[in-house]
């Protein structure tokens, strides 16, 4: 399952700790956003790898705006 | 009442690997403060004559004092870092906190007969108020361990007298007693003139053999004639009374035990008198913890630790505050009051130890577009509005009807500004605010988990309600100023920017100064700074908050002045619906 990580508010991306290909551990901060004097982190709801990031650094973004995909890692049992 | 408090609603998540491997930073960062607040106790800790010298005149420490007298693991340390007067000695030279005494929760303070014998310092009488203040919110003994050789008559101008001076805490101790609070004391040494009187104005004074309490004491009684100058002559006569003096100093266990009657007790080994202490102690008013614990006491579910990783140190950064509060408070459970309505407080019950208690905080998150309601902006979390603002005035209001102690734990940037907010009656909200905490005879604690900026400081539970504040404690985190110390800057100079600018003139001195003002800010806001001038009474590691919780309500429901039965209560039932 792909998750798609959205922008809970509008701000602008202040740090940006992921990039395509990385592996997450789920609730892993994978970047802020800056707004209203304060820094709100984006935590990945999942275990798995950053199949898409749609933001750099200093982009001004949206309420509900995309940011990244996440590709959930599934466990063979 | 088992149905509203043996289980309520759990609240709280574990934390995921991705969390505790995004906040190992953070959690360094705290604990090398933590580390640095330890280093300065340390030093308080060492100040004066090293233990061993001490020990070889036959005397303990204050330290020691308090280790013997106080059962292990129960000793919260206050104002150990208070220094406001910047004395060379490093301390105000009396060692304070709360702690349990054969089972039953006091407030204790010594002086420490390390430092110039216990003498009077700078500061030390503001100390002792916050002390007998603490006393009287708490209802609890106070307890002293006496030792105090007078004043520093080098500095005697800075504290001697005024309003709030040396001689104001023999008031307290007398209204203490009025209000039926007893004032025990352990008397060591040589306690001459104010020392004297530290040590007549208890209840009942508990004294070593080799004690002496005094209206004056050598230096006094040799210098009593002045003769307009010294010569050789006069130093002959000084160097004589001080030997006959030094002999025999005046008030000693012969005249106070046999004669006058004022020692209740005389003690032949030092531990003695705090065995009469502690004896004295198990028969001090007190509820048994069970008339009014409404559980059994139990952990939190999740470890204390978690917190150096959900308290962010960045003072700009969101976090989950009910999070925090499931680390502390007992079984992670509470009951949330009016969770619908203005989402930026917290409000809530939940169990320290066993003992219901009222809690309020700063939630941080982004409010979402229609929050505040009277405005065209979206509000967040740390900043106080209107809905807000009357949660708390009626949490406050209705835990002052059912007796219940409150707990603040703050973090705020402070209250909505502009027009709206100025329609919306904040302004009015938060005064009404302060008179429903006034009109709330109950005891109160803050906790400043990070931010007390502007009035939020003041309104939410902060220490100049000090008739109710018990105490005040920091973290690692905490910083305390009326602004940001960027907008202070800005406030101050923008309008000499313009015309600066207008004037043609280069805008650089400006901006130093600005830059210089704003690095002001921070580091008078620090957590050191803070304790030293007494903005907080103690600032304590995140790892040891619950600690204080369990002595600040065993404490208030030790031996409370009013009593609401819990089947009376009423917020419970409010909250059920």
């Amino acid at each position: 399952m792909a998750y798609e990580i959205m922008a809970p508010l509008d701000g602008k991306v202040f740090q940006l700790n992921i990039k395509a290909g990385d592996k997450l551990e789920e609730d892993e901060e994978i970047l802020a956003i800056e707004a209203m004097k304060m820094e709100t982190p984006i935590f990945t709801p999942c275990d798995g790898t950053v199949r898409e990031v749609r933001v750099k650094e200093g982009d001004e973004v949206a309420e509900n705006d995309v940011l990244a995909i996440i590709d959930e890692e599934h466990i063979e049992v | 009442m088992k149905p509203y408090f043996e289980k309520m609603s759990e609240f709280g998540h574990a934390l995921k690997k991705g969390r505790i491997k995004s906040t190992e930073e953070n959690l360094n960062s705290i604990k090398k403060i933590e580390e640095d607040v330890a280093d300065e106790v340390n030093r308080v800790k060492l100040a004066g004559f090293p233990e061993e010298k001490i020990n070889a005149r036959g005397h303990m420490t204050v330290w020691q004092r308090l280790e013997y007298l106080v059962d292990p693991g129960t000793w919260c340390p206050l104002q150990t870092l208070y220094n406001p007067m910047n004395n060379s000695e490093g301390t105000t030279n009396v060692i304070d906190g709360v702690g349990k005494i054969s089972g039953k929760w006091a407030v204790i303070i010594g002086f420490d007969n390390k430092v110039m014998a216990g003498a009077w310092l700078p500061g030390q009488s503001e100390n002792i108020l916050r002390v007998t203040d603490l006393s009287k919110r708490l209802n609890i003994p106070l307890v002293w361990l006496v030792n105090c050789s007078g004043a520093k008559l080098t500095e005697q101008e800075k504290f001697y007298a005024n309003r709030r001076g040396a001689g104001t805490p023999f008031f307290r101790h007398a209204e203490l007693e009025q209000l039926g609070i007893p004032v025990l004391a352990g008397i060591y040494g040589t306690n001459p003139a104010g020392g004297g009187y530290q040590s007549i104005s208890p209840t009942i004074l508990f004294a070593h053999k080799d004690c002496n309490i005094a209206v004056g004491g050598v230096g006094i009684v040799s210098g009593m004639a002045p003769k307009g100058e010294f010569n050789l002559e006069a130093a002959e006569e000084i160097i004589e009374k001080a030997k006959q003096f030094r002999a025999k100093p005046p008030g000693s266990v012969n005249i106070h035990y046999d004669e006058t009657g004022f020692f209740r007790y005389v003690f032949e080994d030092e531990t003695g008198v705090l065995d009469g202490l502690k004896d004295y102690m198990k028969d001090m008013p007190a509820y048994p913890p069970k008339f009014f614990r409404v559980t059994e006491p139990k952990k939190p579910r999740f470890p204390i630790d978690d917190l150096y990783r959900l308290i962010p140190l960045n003072p700009k950064r969101v976090y989950d505050f009910d999070e925090v509060l499931a680390r502390l408070v007992d079984s992670s459970e509470h009951m949330e009051f009016r969770p619908d309505y203005g989402p930026e407080v917290y409000a809530g019950l939940c169990k320290i130890d066993g003992f219901l208690v009222a809690c309020l905080g700063n939630r941080q998150q982004y409010l979402g577009r229609n929050y505040p309601e009277y405005a065209d902006y979206p509000g967040m979390g740390g900043k106080l509005y209107r809905q807000g603002l009357i949660k708390m005035n009626e949490f406050v209001t209705l835990c002052g009807r059912d007796r219940i102690p409150v707990i603040w734990l703050q973090d705020s940037s402070g209250l909505d500004v502009g027009d709206a907010a100025e329609k919306a009656e904040l302004l009015g909200l938060a005064q009404g605010l302060v008179y429903s905490i006034q009109q709330t005879d109950v005891p109160m604690m803050m906790l400043l988990l990070r931010k007390g900026t502007a009035s939020a400081h003041y309104l939410m539970g902060g220490p100049t309600a000090n008739r109710h504040n018990a105490f005040t404690l920091g973290t690692a985190a905490s910083e305390i100023y009326v602004m940001h110390g960027e907008t202070a800057a800005v406030a101050t100079y923008s309008r000499r920017l313009v015309k600066e600018k207008d004037a043609g003139r280069p805008l650089e001195p400006i901006i130093e100064k600005m830059n210089k003002l704003a690095r002001e800010y921070h580091d008078k806001s620090r957590p050191l700074f803070c304790a030293k001038n007494g903005l907080v009474d103690e600032i304590v590691p995140l790892c040891d908050l619950r600690k204080y919780l369990v002595a600040f309500a065993g404490a208030a429901y030790q031996n409370p002045k009013s009593i609401c039965p819990q089947h009376h209560m009423i917020l419970p039932r409010i909250i059920k619906g």
